[in-house]
């Protein structure tokens, strides 16, 4: 081989550098796609993880261990196939919001449904029990289902007052549902009564109950229902099987 | 005063780094933390109420939104931002991308610190979500102090 003139060395060695310096341009390239894909895909899979738990059923379903009872508010049919029961917290904004809802299927379905409501006041909200006890007052003068309407309907104004204001507020209601407020006042801090609501909480614990509202239909944990209609086709399922 | 010299260059690499991959754990924390606070605010629905979290009164509570948009999602572009901002770091090496990213958890700290007086003092309630939130800026706003602190410290002793 001819040895190669200074000229062509001088060519090779450019030559060279051009190839390095694109070779670089391409890892240099390689490197920032592979930076900028890594985080894009990492965000984009913890919004699809997030959106995927949030709707995700749970993977055990949960079982109601204490069937409807002579103790239990009941409302409908006793011999329903299809039988709904509730764990509530008066003082909870998400029970509030399905309140309407289970009082028009409850309307609508009648005695083809059986529902029942339980009390599971949770310890963040402050008059959450008290209002549960207020309720059972009612209840110990036949009107508890009178009593529990009030009570949600008027959700925003109790909530956010002390116990005393709060305790006031449920006199009040005794009184317009035309209770005997005395008798009220006294049933209220009953131990009869302390320990129904404490009752219904435990039950709530033994069937792994922890969060508000929690519904069972037939005895199976469900996904709290997005919309009425959903919920109502969720029982007419029930119903059909 | 700090002293803020964005267009200078007198973060030491190595310190550079460990701020920079701190500050990308800390604002996928956050990122993930209020996206999910968001996609419950977005499901229109009331959150339930659950034993631990107390989120719902403070979700559901005045203070979640300003005007039209939730706290929430306010929250998910900040911490997407300095996550940006710090890929871009990693990306390009221009230290001032870290600084600006420094200087905004001054903004994501204070903010916090309203938020954490508003669930004490105003609300009278504790949201989990929003505590992780909390912590999450304010561990982005020691990294970022640190960043801007170094600033100062190296240029005092040349």
């Amino acid at each position: 081989m001819e040895p190669l003139t200074k000229k062509e060395k001088r060519e090779l060695k450019r030559q060279e550098k051009l190839e390095a310096k694109e070779q670089n341009i391409k890892t240099r390239l390689l490197k920032r796609v592979a930076i900028w894909g890594a985080a894009f895909l990492l965000l984009g899979g913890a919004v699809a993880g997030v959106f995927y738990l949030d709707s995700a059923e749970p993977s055990q379903p949960a079982l109601l261990l204490d069937a409807v009872s002579p103790t239990d508010w009941t409302k409908g049919g006793e011999e329903s196939k299809a039988i709904l029961i509730e764990y509530s917290d008066f003082q909870c904004p998400a029970c509030g919001h399905y309140y309407p809802l289970v009082k028009q299927l409850a309307q609508e379905f009648g005695d083809g449904m059986q529902f029942a409501y339980r009390h599971f006041p949770l310890p963040s909200h402050k008059n959450a029990e008290l209002a549960a006890r207020a309720a059972e007052a009612g209840g110990a003068q036949n009107k508890f289902w009178e009593m529990h309407d009030m009570i949600f309907e008027h959700q925003e104004e109790w909530s956010g007052k002390s116990g005393a204001g709060a305790q006031a507020d449920f006199k009040q209601y005794s009184e317009k549902l035309g209770l005997d407020t005395a008798r009220f006042d006294s049933d209220l801090d009953s131990d009869a009564i302390k320990n129904k609501v404490e009752n219904d909480r435990q039950s709530g614990l033994r069937s792994k109950v922890n969060s508000t509202p929690t519904f069972f239909l037939n005895g199976q944990k469900i996904q709290n229902p997005r919309s009425y209609d959903e919920f109502k086709s969720l029982i007419n399922d029930t119903l059909s099987k | 005063m700090m002293n803020l010299n964005l267009s200078s260059t007198t973060l030491s690499p190595n310190k550079a780094k460990v701020i920079a991959i701190a500050f990308l754990i800390v604002s996928f924390i956050g990122f993930l933390d209020s996206s999910y606070l968001t996609v419950q605010h977005y499901r229109g629905e009331p959150p339930s109420c659950a034993i631990f979290t107390g989120c719902e009164t403070v979700a559901e509570s005045k203070y979640a939104v300003a005007g039209p948009i939730p706290l929430a999602l306010l929250g998910l572009l900040y911490y997407l931002a300095i996550f940006i901002l710090t890929v871009a770091y990693f990306d390009t090496k221009k230290e001032r991308l870290l600084l600006l990213a420094a200087l905004l958890t001054i903004a994501g700290f204070l903010a916090s610190l309203y938020f954490v007086y508003l669930q004490l003092f105003v609300i009278k309630a504790i949201c989990l979500y929003c505590m992780i939130s909390a912590a999450s800026s304010t561990a982005l706003f020691t990294f970022g102090a640190f960043a801007m602190f170094r600033d100062r410290d190296s240029k005092q002793c040349r």
